[in-house]
């Protein structure tokens, strides 16, 4: 039996929604990882893009930041960021965007911004970033999330980042150029979204959790299909190839986002 | 031919902040941890600079560091974090206390503003922030913030962000000549579009080069001098963070700083070890240390 944590399971479950070819917004963190992974398994095509200009990349040390130069050998191109956000990603030339979000809702939109009330807020997070522009205009969006209930809200503090908005129409009102979120990934389970209403659909439990515990941590009814697989658990050469790109555990040490 | 005069535009980093009256207005060059004018953010606190407003996507340190002093009380940003990092504790205290105000926008919202400014039109037409709070909620801009219209010819909506021509632009590169023609490696962030939006334009720069070397590989300027006003000329601008082809990022001290940040006591105790203590830029690095700094230089072929 293949041994792993919670991070390394997300980051694999994440890795087989990228698509050999396609053209994915990797930032840093467990997405950048994710997206590294496809590329080394089965998605070698895969054309890795960073939003501060670095376009084809294939770093042979993890990035700290989107903009850092452990990007820079070995990409096909170094741009910027009206490149990569304008002519690229509004231009409706990018299939995949990975976001997170410290709270989420039925329907897939995102806060990243503030936690509490906007007039006076209690945190202030990062903001969008180029958060906003992705989910915005990417054809798809992957969601990675740690599990926690107070993050599956009926309400956001802030909507950050557009899901599916109110449902189905609402990105067509904006002539969005993307298609909006298509799964969630949590250290728990995945989740998709009903085609007719658009609203958050239970996808698959991780092995060890059941759907009355998922259920029980989101902060909403919850759409549940009659039947809900088991999420398929990670390989160990999907794991080893993971530690042999953050070998220091600059991402895989952490826990959670 | 004769032999035209070069101008001189080489000035000091304490010339350079002088020049900026409060409640100015700035361009942020840099991205990320990519070529932050770190040095400037110092010399504006050490002269007690007041009541600035900063228009940049994503700086990480320096807004940090503009936000902890109370240097700058107006941010229009799209990302206030250190990424890998965590959480920008400075900036998240001074909203908390009401201090600084943050109207957000999205990295694509202000490099578009600044490219709105550098071509001299009033707004940028761009697909992003519709439907969300984005649009609905505004600090201080109110309606001046952005606009949704319908667009006059298709008819699908379009959301306006009104266009920015600041005082100043502040950006660091590589390399420029007395003139001011900027080299830039790696990649140029926003820095394009938002060297040439403000009124005046100071570049920041590791290393001066003779006129006939940028004359040798003239697609390597990135800013011609024709938009340079001030050209300040100093090693490591954007320590802690890296400069690609010069030194990779100081993680150490990021991850002390970041560390000292998290509490109002410990960032009072930063603020006045290495920036208000010191006199200038080269005493802070010697604060640093040159074997550290020696450390940091970047490797062929990989620029960090």
């Amino acid at each position: 039996m293949v041994e792993y944590t919670k991070t390394e399971f997300l980051i694999a479950c994440a890795s087989s929604h990228v698509r050999n070819g396609e053209n994915v917004f990797g930032g840093t963190g467990m997405p950048l990882l994710a997206a590294l992974l496809a590329k080394e398994t089965h998605a070698p095509k895969a054309n890795l893009i960073s939003e501060a200009g670095f376009i084809d990349a294939r770093p042979r040390a993890v990035p700290l930041s989107v903009a850092d130069s452990r990007y820079y050998y070995g990409c096909s191109a170094a741009i910027g960021l009206i490149e990569t956000l304008g002519f690229l990603l509004q231009g409706g030339r990018i299939d995949v965007g990975f976001l997170g979000a410290a709270q989420i809702d039925e329907y897939g939109n995102l806060n990243t911004s503030y936690i509490g009330p906007y007039e006076k807020p209690k945190v202030k997070l990062p903001g969008s970033g180029g958060g906003n522009d992705i989910a915005s205009s990417a054809k798809r969006l992957i969601v990675m999330m740690s599990h926690d209930k107070r993050k599956f809200v009926k309400d956001l503090d802030y909507m950050t980042s557009p899901g599916h908005l109110e449902g189905p129409g609402s990105r067509e009102k904006w002539s969005m150029v993307g298609g909006g979120p298509e799964v969630v990934i949590t250290d728990w389970c995945q989740f998709d979204f009903d085609p007719t209403s658009k609203r958050i659909r239970l996808m698959s439990v991780h092995p060890g959790f059941s759907v009355d515990d998922i259920k029980e941590n989101v902060m909403f009814d919850l759409m549940v299909p009659d039947d809900v697989p088991i999420t398929k658990e990670p390989s160990q050469e999907q794991i080893d190839i993971m530690h042999r790109l953050d070998p220091k555990g600059i991402y895989l040490g952490k826990g959670g986002e | 031919m004769t032999e035209a005069e070069i101008e001189d535009k080489r000035i000091t980093l304490a010339e350079a902040a002088k020049m900026v009256p409060d409640g100015a207005g700035i361009m942020w060059g840099g991205f990320g941890f990519q070529r932050a004018p770190v040095a400037f953010s110092h010399e504006l606190v050490r002269q007690k600079k007041r009541d600035l407003t900063i228009y940049t996507c994503g700086s990480e340190i320096d807004l940090e560091i503009m936000a902890g002093a109370g240097v700058a009380t107006r941010y229009e940003i799209a990302f206030s974090a250190i990424e890998a990092l965590g959480l920008s504790y400075n900036i998240r205290r001074r909203v908390s206390e009401g201090v600084l105000q943050v109207e957000d926008y999205t990295n694509l919202a202000m490099a578009m503003r600044f490219l709105g400014g550098a071509l001299n039109v009033p707004f940028m037409p761009l697909r992003s922030m519709m439907g969300t709070d984005m649009v609905r909620l505004s600090r201080y801009r109110g309606d001046d913030k952005l606009k949704v219209i319908d667009c006059p010819f298709t008819g699908d909506k379009i959301c306006l962000v009104p266009s920015l021509q600041p005082d100043f632009s502040i950006v660091h590169v590589q390399r420029v000549d007395m003139s001011g023609n900027a080299q830039i490696d790696g990649i140029v962030g926003e820095d394009i579009e938002g060297s040439r939006c403000g009124k005046k334009l100071i570049v920041l720069a590791e290393e001066l080069i003779d006129e006939d070397e940028v004359r040798h590989r003239p697609d390597q300027t990135k800013i011609p001098a024709m938009y340079v006003d001030h050209v300040v000329i100093l090693p490591y601008i954007a320590h802690p963070m890296m400069c690609h082809d010069y030194y990779d990022y100081d993680l150490e001290h990021l991850m002390l700083f970041h560390k000292m940040s998290r509490e109002e006591e410990t960032w009072q105790e930063y603020l006045e070890n290495y920036i208000l203590g010191v006199e200038n830029h080269y005493e802070y690095l010697n604060l640093i240390g040159w074997a550290n700094l020696n450390k940091l230089r970047a490797r062929k072929p990989w620029g960090y």
